[in-house]
């Protein structure tokens, strides 16, 4: 079984800066993790990190360098037992771009990790860091034991942590030529490896499909419940009328393999917000969110948060005066939504009445005499979407290849890019300390992956 | 089948009014609820109504909202119910709605029974 550990950026960088502040010496922490199960194995999802205090908690080992106390090993592993969690011990090494436990590392795992096992009764383990490397020996409660196959830190950017550095594998394609020059051979295979689900395959997402198609995404999922329609035509990249009645995920299927015909496809003609087809999403490395429900925007942020998967949603806005009809604004807004506190729900951009009222059947609305608002039109320029699709993929790709590392400033987390003035707008979020998707806290679900139910429909 | 979510909110709802709350599942998740013998105010002709709503599949995000009551609701001083009050429907049986909106709703603090106690005791203190 493969197994993967991905914890979010500001984690990381708490953990980085614990286990190397610069005195080259061996420090130690305890990452409490949720379980996630893909198709490609098991993912552990950091929750918290706690550090261990020099001294206090990381001591004088009389079998090796160093060592976690035996009171915080039992404070944290009962934490785990607690909430269900994973345990992973963490200590770092010298050395750089390659690491892996040393003899007493390993002799420590064999003499504890059965018992932590039969405590926790969850897999439990340790990780070993170093710069530019992370190894880790994971421990099951059937006695199977397995090494891990990356750590994944996800934000911003995405950076892939081995024992030992890949070597980049790829042979020269010659559409790629111009861009490899500037993300490289490992970012192109970066790219290759990414599996990228676009939500939403309207005027926004086709143009999501295209761009990443064309910029050697290995993998996309997409998931629309509707067909091409005429009206469509003329903000669906590529689309003409004898794709009406064609359904879009279909119609996105041959966009996505036109461009780049190794592609694998996955093509869901639902809607996202449904238990079954939000699974098939859980898997991917990124998210773009380009429909524009609220009830999906609650399911998309929930699963960036509970399974640790970066994205960006993406939209466009008409704002009418209603007593004159004067188009008073035109934008669109690109807003990163990535594991760290600040969401789209503790924003207030999921409104509880707006959930309220999706949820309504037609006959509901029609007795309860519910007016649609008029202020907001749904945007209909292809141009306006290509705003906020190219601004998103762009984000997307200079993060994942690297080109874009998280500590560099100026950081929006949404970008307002309004057409009839011509502004463009920065804001950051907001974050709320008990926000049951993105907090700290134990009730959030932030990192508790498969165990935990998302706020999907479940269809009876 | 209800999210658990949803089966949370039924169970502090039952804790409240033991025996007399029945939930229906909406075939998305979420629950239709009817709440039986609410105690009504003096205002009103009858002493009591039943209190009808649905927990959408989304609770706690999503408003519980609106909330419907008995269709024959009459005031004993023969004025209109008011405000907010309106003939409507609740699922196949007439009813009187009551649309109180939560402007600044936390999820984690209004409750399915906390929005009920709200609506109640609006209903039980009309001028």
């Amino acid at each position: 079984m493969r197994v993967e550990a991905v914890i979010a950026e500001h984690h990381w960088d708490k953990l980085f800066r614990h286990m190397f502040p610069g005195d080259h010496d061996e420090h130690g922490a305890v990452l409490i993790c949720g379980k996630a199960t893909t198709p490609e194995g098991l993912r552990l999802l950091v929750r918290d990190v706690v550090l261990a205090r020099e001294g206090r908690d990381y001591v004088p080992s009389p079998r090796a360098y160093r060592m976690l106390t035996a009171e915080f090993v039992r404070r944290n592993i009962l934490r785990c037992r607690a909430e269900g969690a994973v345990y992973l011990a963490v200590h770092c090494h010298g050395g750089s771009g390659t690491v892996a436990f040393s003899s007493w590392d390993l002799e420590s795992h064999e003499r504890s990790y059965p018992a932590l096992l039969d405590i926790a009764d969850q897999p439990v383990g340790g990780l070993v860091v170093a710069q530019g490397a992370v190894a880790g020996d994971i421990w099951f409660p059937d006695g199977s034991r397995v090494d891990l196959d990356r750590l994944r830190v996800a934000g911003t950017s995405i950076t892939d942590f081995r024992a030992h550095a890949l070597p980049a594998d790829v042979a020269q394609d010659m559409r790629y030529d111009r861009q490899s020059r500037l993300f490289g051979d490992r970012g192109q295979m970066i790219l290759r490896q990414l599996k990228v689900g676009v939500i939403g395959v309207g005027g926004v997402g086709s143009l999501v499909v295209e761009y990443l198609a064309r910029l050697g995404v290995g993998s996309l999922v997409t998931a629309d419940p509707d067909r091409v329609e005429l009206s469509n035509l003329s903000r669906l990249v590529g689309a003409s009328r004898a794709d009406v009645g064609m359904t879009k995920v279909e119609y996105a299927r041959r966009l996505a393999t036109s461009a780049n015909p190794e592609i694998a496809y996955t093509g869901l003609c639902g809607d996202f917000v449904d238990q079954e087809i939000a699974a098939h999403f859980l898997s991917c490395d990124y998210l773009f969110l380009a429909a524009d429900s609220m009830q999906a925007r609650l399911v998309f942020n929930a699963a960036v948060h509970q399974h640790l998967i970066p994205g960006m949603q993406v939209g466009s806005k008409v704002q009418i005066d209603r007593n004159t009809g004067d188009v008073t604004d035109v934008f669109s807004v690109v807003r990163r939504v990535v594991p760290q506190p600040g969401c789209l729900l503790c924003n207030g951009l999921i409104p509880p009445k707006a959930l309220q009222e999706e949820s309504l059947s037609d006959t509901e609305r029609a007795a309860q005499r519910y007016v649609d608002d008029e202020d907001v039109v749904a945007p209909s320029v292809i141009t306006l979407n290509a705003k906020g699709a190219a601004q998103a993929v762009d984000d997307f790709v200079f993060g994942v290849t690297g080109l874009k590392r998280h500590t560099q400033e100026p950081q929006f987390s949404a970008l307002y890019s309004h057409s009839l003035n011509n502004n463009i707008r920065k804001d950051r979020w907001r974050y709320s300390a008990s926000c049951p998707h993105c907090s700290s806290s134990t009730t959030s679900r932030r990192g508790k992956g498969s165990d935990y139910e998302l706020p999907t429909r479940i269809r009876c | 089948m209800m999210k658990g979510s949803v089966l949370e909110a039924l169970e502090e709802l039952r804790q409240a009014f033991p025996e007399n709350v029945v939930a229906e599942e909406d075939g998305e998740g979420g629950a239709y609820v009817k709440i039986s013998d609410v105690a009504l105010a003096e205002i009103y002709v009858q002493p009591n109504t039943w209190v009808g709503f649905r927990i959408p599949f989304q609770y706690p995000q999503a408003d519980v909202y609106p909330h419907f009551v008995r269709p024959d609701l009459a005031r004993r001083d023969g004025r209109p119910l008011g405000e907010a009050m309106t003939s409507s429907q609740w699922r196949s049986d007439g009813a009187i709605q009551i649309s109180r909106r939560s402007s600044r709703r936390d999820g984690a603090l209004e409750t399915a029974l906390i929005k009920l106690d709200k609506v109640i005791e609006w209903l039980r203190r009309r001028p």
